[in-house]
């Protein structure tokens, strides 16, 4: 084990002096996890073994360490032992780091004195052998024991933040979101690519499941909009690129199309509400492009929804309708090996949601409309999930829809009919409900219910370095932990740029990402992590090294400081733009950086620690 | 966690302390507002601390739903008073009047240190409804391991008032004499979270769920699954065998207007394909088989989840179950129309049987709160499109599946709205904190 007097000036390397004048005392807890973690890992063991560690005062396991009484085992075990330092051996840090440095602070400890082990997603769910698992477990909490003694107290760099928003896309998602936001007092700015507020809520006619249009439903919300004095709307717009971090970002924005002329926007918070493409079915993929009688479903939708048209029959291409054919499914729940990939290699393997409501809700609109229709419906399962939407289903059973089951590797397949035909189409379905008859249904038109795909936000998710999940769709932090935010502090999802959803869904999330950005704006200050460099002004003599290295603008230049009563140039550190990634630490040849809680000593010390760990492994 | 004193004023009153009624009241609390809290039962958790691992991404439910119960029990802008209900609800000069029932637990919450050694000194054993009734609690008992708040409750329908109890607790906080009492609270909002229940597992008479004690309802499986769960593996309730080929039916309690339930409950295709997926790691020979009419993966992840299980080898099978009975060795006999089998009517033998349950409101708030509710008696949202957490009533709130049926994903995404909803409302009335609130964020 790690022997060395954690007292030593070498030790202490010289950077900056700390209160070291208290011995060590650590509390180590190891997490069963209800039995992810105790089905694998002899945690008992573990314990025991971390109990032999140097500083080491008190070592347990528990069923659930995040529950209330386990974080109650720390606090008390602060106060009963005296601890300064606590290693909890749980799950991934990302769920649960901050729980426990909550716990240590109400404990009256630092939150930064705490130390977090993987040993469930890095542990028991990748190794197979029980005794395996255990050893590393026991090696990894040796190394957290020794990076932990070296830890020191920090606090969160704080810095005041900007009281704005900036809500990306002018539809639904983003109108809802800015009403929330400028709601609550704070300024919204609302960047929207057309000229056009609104989206295509707009274009979508009669909704389930209220019936209400469309075009009025999210008129009240634009109007609502562009009377808000807290509100700035941006049409025509569309962002540059992006600098800065939670509470201080700068966008630069330009006219969509034209990257001259650009201003910058200062925001604390971004909500990401750009909304999602329309499936664009391939050439032929059902017949769409060479036959004009196969239309998508917004196309239908459209003609629906215009209140010009009166005429009591269904007219497409200068022909009466009488017999209507809609297919699910089209670019969603793609299957590799069956559908074909898009340019890129990517399948839409999502099903997008509201196709199925949509789609029978417009199959019931035609038949309202023109009662002697014939509808024939091609589906492979019928998701009417949400409230009314079982209703709209049974009204197209007695509404006379007729359904046909196809099984994804056996698609309809769409022809033109023959010249003598009646009607212009014949399409040819095994059909599941009919015990997997090949049925033929001439149809006048077919009906593609087109999926929901990921917009086209390559700029903007690289500029704010945003993660696409493996759908492509935006990827929020963990879907019920951290629902709306995105793994960068400060930007949120709303609507379905995160995946597919429907209207009030869409509504609700961007509500939940209205008050994330209330929490973080309200305050009027922001807190980050304090890990990032800092620099030993004695050792370092100005080479300049890090400087060339450092890959974040102005997070580290070379400045005139006095250092021994003479003026001289360092390296000097902006701990806001500083995201201590540590390059300059790897390039100082007189080891004058470091990054907090990340030093050079603590990286010797767990080496030395699983060293000997495997050492006494191999002896034992 | 504080005591709620008579006279109480709080600026949200969550109703209900499961998922949806716990984030809520994080959301709102984070903004400054003062929060409480009530729960009927004696921890908050609600339904989903019950479960073991969830959709789709297999984490255990403890794992998300713990560290939310401790961050709301260690919130200072949260109270949380557990084993209470709303008597009445009536609109008045600061918004709302509002009479709490708090039920005795016969345990002072101030003394009890839940060390448990009153439930060690019990001698009265009961069916644990928490593990499904398949274990067994003393009458009295701290609820489970994660319960919050951590304090003993004692069943009074278990207890032989042996005293054994009261001698044995170290801080005299055994109260054999409590009585249930009511407080007058002023809320300035409410939220209601009331959630659901499934349907009874009894409801559709030819599935003859109570009877067959190898048809069991898919909480039951949750616990069966969890590893802290009543016998720690998946046997089956019936003789304790190993099941060697588990069934599930889909829609057993849900899109079945002869029970009352006409929608689509949404999260029973995606629980039932959890629960296969776990089975196949826990019983790893097992044949399972899900009986389903449309398979509804609707959700971000969820087509991929199901296409997964499909791949791992679980059955689908497409075809409404007409009836089950019990066979012989106490197996079940599923009887069922076999769609894709050219539409025969076919019976097949499990050793165990999941009925896939739906959801139905847990409360009937019929003249307990001046709101509308639906012909399922779900809560009425009036403008669903634009604003879903609002219901006919200004002031009143509702979140999660008090409104309908939904999953916990999208009960987490509700519950921000009705917090941001509420805040927003609140910040139009300017309660006292917040007015604090308006000055701190205009000062910003």
């Amino acid at each position: 084990m790690n022997e060395r007097n954690p007292g030593s000036p070498e030790q202490l390397g010289g950077i900056e002096p700390r209160a070291r004048d208290e011995e060590v005392r650590i509390g180590v807890y190891v997490c069963h996890c209800g039995g992810n973690i105790s089905d694998k890992v002899e945690v008992d063991e573990v314990a025991e073994a971390a109990s032999k560690l140097a500083g080491v005062q008190s070592s347990r396991s528990y069923a659930f360490m995040c529950s209330d009484p386990g974080q109650a085992l720390i606090v008390d075990d602060i106060a009963e032992h005296r601890l300064n330092r606590v290693v909890v051996a749980s799950c991934s840090p990302s769920l649960h780091e901050l729980t426990f440095r909550n716990a240590v602070v109400r404990g009256g400890v630092n939150p930064f004195l705490y130390e977090h082990v993987n040993v469930r997603e890095q542990v028991s769910w990748v190794h197979a052998s029980n005794a395996e698992a255990t050893t590393k477990a026991s090696i990894l909490v040796a190394a957290a024991v020794a990076r932990v003694r070296e830890h020191e107290a920090l606090d969160p760099i704080r810095l005041p933040a900007t009281p704005r928003a900036l809500v990306v896309g002018g539809g639904i998602a983003g109108l809802r979101a800015a009403l929330d936001i400028s709601g609550w007092g704070l300024d919204v700015t609302l960047l929207e690519k057309s000229e056009r507020l609104g989206g295509r809520v707009a274009e979508l006619g009669s909704l389930y499941p209220t019936g209400q249009n469309g075009a009025e439903v999210v008129g009240a919300l634009v109007r609502e909009v562009e009377a808000s004095d807290k509100i700035t709307v941006l049409k025509g717009t569309e962002m540059q690129s992006a600098t800065g971090f939670v509470g201080n970002f700068e966008i630069e924005v330009a006219p969509a199309g034209n990257s001259t002329g650009s201003s910058k926007i200062e925001a604390g918070a971004v909500v990401m509400a750009s909304g999602f493409s329309l499936y664009e079915p391939a050439k032929r993929e059902f017949g769409y492009g060479r036959i004009p009688q196969v239309i998508t479903l917004p196309d239908l939708l459209e003609r629906l929804g215009d209140p010009g048209d009166r005429s009591d029959r269904l007219i497409v291409e200068g022909e009466e309708i009488r017999r209507v054919g809609f297919i699910h499914c089209v670019g969603s729940r793609q299957i590799e090996g069956v559908n074909k990939p898009k340019k890129g290699g990517s399948l839409n393997t999502h099903c997008s949601r509201v196709c199925c409501s949509t789609t029978l809700r417009a199959a019931n609109e035609l038949k309202e409309k023109f009662p002697d229709l014939s509808i024939y419906d091609f589906y492979r399962d019928i998701r009417t999930y949400g409230p009314g939407q079982e209703a709209i289903y049974e009204q197209a059973s007695r509404n006379g829809v007729v359904f046909l089951r196809y099984e994804p590797e056996a698609p309809p397949k769409v022809a033109k009919a023959g010249a003598g035909d009646p009607t212009k189409l014949l399409v040819t379905v095994k059909d599941g409900l009919t015990w997997g008859e090949e049925v033929e249904v001439p149809l006048d038109l077919v009906v593609l219910s087109v999926g929901m795909e990921p917009s086209d936000i390559t700029r903007e998710v690289e500029a704010l370095k945003l993660s696409r999940g493996q759908d492509g769709f935006l990827q929020e932090v963990h879907p019920k932990l951290r629902p709306v935010e995105t793994a960068v502090a400060g930007i949120v999802l709303a609507g379905t740029c995160q995946s597919p959803r429907d209207i009030t869904e869409t509504c609700a999330s961007a509500s939940a990402a209205a008050i994330k950005v209330a929490g973080i704006l309200t305050k009027g200050h922001v807190e980050l992590e304090p890990y990032v460099a800092r620099v030993d002004l004695d050792r370092c003599d100005g080479t300049g090294a890090c400087v060339s290295e450092c890959e974040y603008d102005g997070a580290l230049a070379l400045q005139e400081v006095e250092v021994g009563g003479q003026q001289a140039m360092r390296a000097v550190i902006n701990e806001a733009l500083c995201v201590g990634c540590g390059c300059c630490v790897a390039v100082c040849p007189t080891r004058a950086i470091d990054v907090n809680g990340w030093t050079l000593d603590q990286f010797e010390a767990m080496v030395d620690a699983i060293c000997e760990a495997e050492l006494s492994e191999v002896q034992a | 966690m504080s005591v709620l004193h008579e006279g109480y004023r709080t600026d949200v009153l969550v109703i209900g302390g499961g998922i949806a009624g716990l984030q809520a009241a994080l959301d709102l609390a984070d903004q400054g507002l003062r929060v409480t809290i009530i729960e009927k039962d004696s921890s908050i958790g609600g339904k989903m601390i019950g479960l073991s691992k969830v959709f789709p991404t297999l984490d255990c439910s403890s794992c998300i739903t713990t560290p939310k119960m401790a961050a709301a029990a260690h919130h200072p802008g949260i109270t949380i008073r557990t084993m209470s209900e709303v008597v009445s609800v009536e609109r008045g000069g600061d918004g709302f009047d509002v009479r709490l029932l708090e039920h005795p637990r016969y345990v002072d919450e101030e003394d009890c240190i839940g060390c448990r050694l009153c439930e060690y000194a019990c001698d009265s054993e009961v069916p644990d409804a928490f593990e499904g009734g398949l274990g067994s609690r003393r009458a009295i008992y701290v609820p489970f391991t994660n319960a919050i708040p951590q304090l003993a409750v004692l069943d009074p329908t278990a207890c032989s008032v042996c005293g054994k109890c009261v001698t044995a607790c170290p801080t005299d906080a055994v109260l054999l004499d409590q009585k249930e009492r009511e407080v007058d609270i002023v809320a300035h909002s409410i939220v209601v979270a009331t959630g659901f229940e499934t349907t009874p597992i009894d409801a559709k008479a030819q599935y003859h769920g109570a009877e067959i004690a190898n048809v069991i309802s898919p909480l039951t499986m949750e616990r069966l699954l969890a590893p802290h769960g009543p016998y720690g593996r998946v046997l089956r309730p019936a003789d304790g065998k190993i099941p060697d080929s588990i069934a599930y039916v889909q829609c057993a309690g849900s899109r079945d207007a002869s029970l009352g339930v006409p929608y689509c409950s949404r999260v029973c295709c995606m629980y039932a394909i959890k629960q296969a997926m776990l089975l196949a790691g826990a019983v790893p020979l097992a044949d399972i088989t899900i009986y389903y009419m449309d398979i509804r993966a609707f959700g971000k992840g969820y087509e991929e989840f199901f296409q997964s299980a499909r791949a791992m080898g679980v059955e689908f099978i497409k075809g409404k179950v007409a009836r089950i009975d019990e066979g012989e060795d106490r197996n079940v006999v599923v009887r069922f129309e076999n769609i894709d089998g050219r539409g025969q009517v076919e019976e097949r033998t499990h050793d165990l049987v999941v009925l896939s349950l739906g959801m139905v409101p847990a409360a009937d708030l019929t003249g307990l709160l001046p709101i509308g509710l639906g012909s399922d008696r779900f809560v009425s949202v009036p403008d669903p499109l634009t604003r879903p957490a609002h219901t006919d009533v200004p002031g009143i709130f509702v979140t999660g599946t008090a409104a309908g049926p939904m999953d916990i994903v999208d009960s987490i995404a509700n519950a921000g709205a009705a917090a941001m909803a509420t805040a927003n409302y609140l910040r139009g009335m300017s309660s006292p904190s917040c007015a604090q609130l308006v000055t701190a964020s205009e000062g910003a």
